[in-house]
């Protein structure tokens, strides 16, 4: 016989407010089986835990339906309680009546009426439920982080120093990432290269750490524990073990081409490496400009290199890795300001983005730290920094960058400091100064007479000296103001990659409405993806400062070293199975499954479909696909989903 | 053949036939067609009706609408107030179910009824998509060589972008295509997307602020040593015509720049005449810019 | 006479529409009550014969909400369901019932609006449609 126990949660009034927490009470107790129904204040917490327990141990439950907030929020808790009361875990059903119903209807009897539904549904579900038991697998002790900026970096070298092994892969020639890309950093003003090429270093010469440069995840296979995930390396041009970076292919090479890593505000030669720094110090044929491949001409670079390492026809390179987890630490791209036309970039010289003012800021760059205007090469007296530029706009991107704000105050005052006579105008809708020690920052930049313009600017348009005028609506003064600059600079925000919808396709994990990939839970799974065994790190998850970041991929390096330091992991056991005497043997199921889950054995001279565990994700296609019934999705049966149709439709349970 | 139902408003036939007649006649050239569609009316003024009552406009607009689609084909304004109106009407009743049948309850009283099968289109659009470009550069006989065209595009075309979709709504390039494609220059100058101070219903309640605005576009034509103005809107084309001599009146300014509809410009290229694009209707006459052609006829 | 009042059954899968249902709850966003959600672990575990079976049993809409194509957590689930609900809005037909009563809608984890507007869309549809054993349905 069946002995159900149902618990109805109040959370306080987020579901007694809004459902008559008795009456659904007394309507639960009159259904068949049920022997106890309880209402709490608070049910997740230790006493309501404590009450189910005390239930199950005295009454005799064997089973237990839980009406309360998302199986998404604590489905795991309440499956705990069984557990520890002695019943199996899989025993139990949440009937959603806070995010399903309690809070998104406004008339009480109806909510009501529906949440009762919703327990009739979980009633009629549980009676059809069976025990199960996980399933142990073997975990592979590494972890593959994608990206090598500053919060790849950071949890590779957490993971690797608590002694796990790391396979970090970097699309771009060299670590370092956008980081690697500034001069100094607010609030504090200390040099971006100070403080991460020693991280950079630790890197390379990690035993623990395998760096995969130049090379991109194209295939990613399996599951928490057991990923198995396959890499291109990029053809360098040349053979990477034999070049020993001395550079004289670089200085010998005849082509220049605007450079990326300035965004474009210096060149770079046909063969190079990004910054001097690099990590590998190793240079990279660009194949699209390089005389000698487009041409057959030239050859210069493979003449002068010493070691003999130039090989033109060197092919791309795919090597395979096992992992028990990954954590995804992608980037960010600046937005691209050319959609917004009406502040004229790319057709006026005299308007760059705030990235491209940092190159020119920074001591390596193109100009060795002298900020000079495209258009003549003069010295700018007078700058505007035009803030969101893509960001908090409806038609770009809603959200907030976060870190626009400081970087175009810590380059004012830079910019101030160099030359005391310059003014300096920075268009804003909100200083957001949220850091710590940003606020005073802010402060210490108005102290040095920095004019901070409280508007969005509606429009850029250059004169005929070059000049450009900032349009903009002084919201202090409610007046149209225009404004004669030598130079403005578009305070560009993040936006995600633009090959993450590769990566996200690759992992199966999901994207917010903008673009940036998706957390478990905004609040309290911050670094879990929805994928069990993959973790974010970094602005892929959303725009960051770099202490942010760097918090966020020590999360991630703990979140994938809470997995990997496991040798043997529990499965979900809620996956396909076959009744072998059922099955035809067609293997209609084989071929729908993604996974190659499912095999044909042979069975006393007849063909048997056959799941192995371990590959099955439960995704229940294959449940569908046979012809006579006889796979079931545990747990997820036709027969239960039936029950719980006649339930809420034929008014039983 | 191609065939289009013209809805020609308010402005073309009591002020400036000749957008009318420069229209027709250039379409006629390249063998588009139009029909007219019986017993329309004002389209009505899409700003300022709308805001006052809602469902009235769009009950006259989709009026107008199911005249025209009682042709048969689909509809062309030559005013951007009326491709506004019509336009944004057809986009609000196509979107929501409710709306359209609670206008087509109001239209079943004079026997209309709002289905959504014509198209709206601008005139311009006819002549960019229907003809092309290239077509209308092959087709010139007379030179624009050196005039320098300032084109005005019009606020009610253009926005709101998500409805009118004419690809950038702050640097549009589909007039200043065409014309170039007549042989004359375009020529940049400030605040080009600026409006030209009629729409909203400024002009009737605020004159002064509406030829503010009118005198602020015609300064920067002048600085950037415009020849013309050339535009697509019948509105906009009476502000600044007419705005010139009011501007005269009330501000002792005086401009003398000529203010041409883009079919008026076309029909020079086609080596057309004064009378015949109708030209002689304008308050600031024409002739210093077709002086300044000087029988260029190649 | 009483207004009537649909019975809508929604099987969202796990992955997305389920999430998008709780994220318009946690941004409270009010849609009507008539509908019921079922969890599936994917559009594509979605027996055709569940959709009969809630017909039969008198529900007045069935709706099933998936991943995006593409972004099935099962990879193709979701292209599955497309296939078979293809297949269903045939049988509809055979069974003299109105294909609008079924619908298929893919709601991301981050379409909480898109979960509500689409559940107020089709209960108004339901409404409009009218009660099953009303009609001849």
């Amino acid at each position: 016989m069946t002995n159900i126990g149902i618990y109805i949660c109040h959370c306080g009034t987020n579901i007694a407010g809004m459902i008559d927490v008795e009456e659904l009470a007394r309507k639960a107790a009159k259904l068949k089986d049920v022997s106890v129904v309880k209402d709490y204040r608070y049910l997740c917490s230790d006493p309501g835990q404590d009450l189910i327990k005390e239930d199950i141990r005295s009454m005799d439950l064997d089973r237990v339906v839980v009406a309360a907030c998302s199986p998404r929020m604590h489905e795991s808790t309440y499956r705990k309680v069984l557990s520890e009361a002695g019943i199996n875990p899989f025993l139990l059903e949440i009937a959603n009546i806070r995010e399903q119903a309690s809070w998104v209807h406004s008339e009480k009897e109806k909510t009501t009426e529906k949440a009762f539904d919703l327990v009739r549904i979980a009633v009629a579900k549980v009676k059809k439920d069976e025990s199960l038991e996980s399933l142990p697998a073997d975990v592979i002790q590494r972890v593959l982080v994608i990206g090598a900026g500053i919060a790849g970096i950071q949890t590779s070298l957490d993971i690797a120093n608590i002694g796990y092994e790391v396979v970090l892969v970097e699309k771009e020639q060299s670590i370092g990432g956008r980081m690697s890309q500034l001069g100094k950093t607010f609030p504090t003003l200390d040099c971006s290269a100070c403080i991460l090429t020693p991280r950079m270093v630790e890197v390379s010469t990690n035993p623990k750490i395998r760096l995969h440069t130049y090379s991109e995840v194209e295939e990613i296979s399996g599951f928490i524990g057991n990923f198995h995930a396959k890499i291109r390396k990029k053809s360098r041009g040349l053979n990477p073990d034999l070049c020993t970076g001395c550079g004289e292919c670089t200085a010998r090479c005849p082509t220049k081409v605007p450079g990326e890593y300035d965004e474009g505000m210096g060149k770079r030669k046909a063969i190079y490496t990004l910054f001097p720094q690099a990590v590998p110090n190793v240079p990279v044929i660009d194949r699209a400009n390089c005389v000698y491949i487009t041409k057959g001409k030239c050859g210069i670079c493979k003449k002068v290199c010493p070691a003999g390492a130039i090989d033109y026809e060197l092919g791309d390179e795919i090597v395979e890795e096992e992992v028990g987890a990954v954590v995804v630490a992608s980037g960010f791209d600046p937005f691209d300001p050319t959609s917004k036309e009406e502040l004229g970039y790319g057709r006026y010289k005299n308007v760059i983005t705030g990235l491209q003012l940092e190159r020119l800021l920074h001591t390596a760059g193109p100009t060795k730290g002298e900020v000079i205007r495209p258009s003549d090469g003069a010295v700018p007296k007078r700058i505007a920094f035009v803030q969101c530029v893509g960001s908090r706009d409806e038609h770009a991107n809603k959200y907030c960058s976060r870190v626009c704000c400081m970087h175009a105050i810590k380059n004012a005052l830079l910019i101030k400091e160099h030359h005391p006579d310059a003014e300096i105008f920075i268009y804003y809708i909100d200083i957001r100064a949220f850091g710590k020690g940003y606020e005073e920052f802010y402060k210490r930049t108005q102290e040095h007479g920095i004019k901070f313009m409280r508007g969005r600017v509606a429009e850029i348009f250059e004169e005929n000296n070059g000049n450009v005028v900032v349009r903009a609506d002084d919201t202090l003064l409610g007046m149209v103001m225009e404004n004669e600059v030598d130079m403005a600079v578009l305070s560009v925000g993040m936006v995600p990659r633009s090959d993450s919808a590769k990566i996200q396709k690759l992992l199966g994990i999901a994207t917010g409405s903008d673009g940036f990939f998706m957390e478990a839970h905004a609040k309290l799974r911050p670094v879990e993806t929805l994928v069990d065994g993959v973790f974010l790190a970094g602005t892929a998850q959303g725009p960051k400062d770099i202490p942010d970041t760097v918090a966020q991929a020590k999360g991630a390096a703990s979140s994938a070293l809470g997995v990997i330091s496991h040798k043997v992991l529990e499965l979900s056991p809620l996956i396909s199975e076959v009744d072998e005497r059922l099955c035809r043997g067609c293997g209609d199921c084989k071929d729908i499954c993604e996974y190659g889950a499912i095999e044909l054995i042979t069975l006393d001279s007849r063909n048997a479909a056959r799941i192995n565990p371990a590959l099955c994700k439960g995704c229940g296609a294959c449940t569908v696909a046979c012809c006579n019934g006889s796979i079931k999705l545990r747990n997820f049966t036709d027969t239960a989903t039936f029950a719980m149709l006649e339930a809420v439709l034929g008014g039983e349970a | 053949m191609k065939e289009y139902a013209s809805f020609l408003g308010c402005i073309i036939p009591n002020r400036y036939p000749g957008i009318e007649a420069s229209s027709t006649r250039i379409l006629g050239h390249f063998d588009v067609e139009l029909v007219q569609i019986n017993g329309a009316s004002c389209c009505p003024a899409p700003g300022v009706f709308s805001s006052f009552h809602l469902d009235s406009w769009l009950a006259i607009a989709a009026r107008n609408i199911a005249l025209g689609e009682m042709t048969g084909k689909d509809i062309i304004t030559m005013c951007n107030g009326c491709y506004g109106s019509l336009t944004e009407a057809s986009f609000l009743l196509k979107g929501n179910k409710e709306l359209k049948e609670k206008i087509n309850g109001i239209l079943s009283k004079v026997g209309c009824e709002f289905k959504g099968t014509s198209k709206i289109k601008h005139v311009i659009e006819v002549f960019s998509e229907d003809i092309g470009v290239k077509k209308i550069q092959e087709a010139m006989n007379t030179s624009l060589e050196g005039v320098r065209a300032c084109t005005h595009y019009g606020c009610h075309f253009l926005k709101p972008a998500e409805m009118k979709k004419h690809g950038s709504s702050e640097r549009p390039r589909l007039l200043d295509e065409i014309v170039e494609a007549s042989g004359a220059r375009s020529v940049d100058y400030k605040d080009k997307t600026m409006c030209c101070g009629f729409g909203g219903g400024v002009r009737a309640r605020n004159l002064d602020v509406t030829l503010d605005f009118t005198r602020e576009k015609l300064n920067n034509i002048i600085s950037a040593r415009g020849d013309c103005i050339v535009d697509q809107c019948a509105s906009c084309h009476l502000e600044f015509d007419r705005g010139q001599v009011e501007i005269k009146k009330i501000f002792g300014q005086e401009f003398r720049v000529p203010v041409l509809y883009f079919t008026q410009l076309i029909g020079m290229g086609l080596g057309m005449g004064q009378h015949e694009l109708g030209l002689d209707f304008h308050s600031i006459p024409a002739k210093p810019l077709l002086d300044k052609l000087n029988g260029g006829r190649r | 006479m009483t207004e009537f009042d649909p019975r809508i059954i929604a099987f969202c899968c796990n992955w997305c529409s389920y999430v998008g249902a709780d994220l318009a709850g946690t941004s409270r966003l009010q849609y009507p009550h008539n509908v019921r959600i079922i969890r599936t672990m994917c559009s594509g575990q979605v027996f055709p014969s569940y959709i009969l079976k809630a017909l039969e049993l008198g529900a007045d809409g069935v709706m099933i909400a998936g991943c995006h194509i593409g972004d099935c957590h099962y990879v193709s689930g979701n292209k599955k369901a497309e296939e078979r609900f293809r297949m269903l809005l045939g049988i509809m037909k055979t069974l003299g019932l109105d294909a609008r009563r079924i619908r298929l809608e893919w709601i991301s984890a981050s379409e909480g609006v898109k979960f509500a507007n689409t559940i107020k869309e089709f209960a108004r549809e339901i409404k409009e449609l009218g009660p099953r054993n009303g009609g001849k349905e």
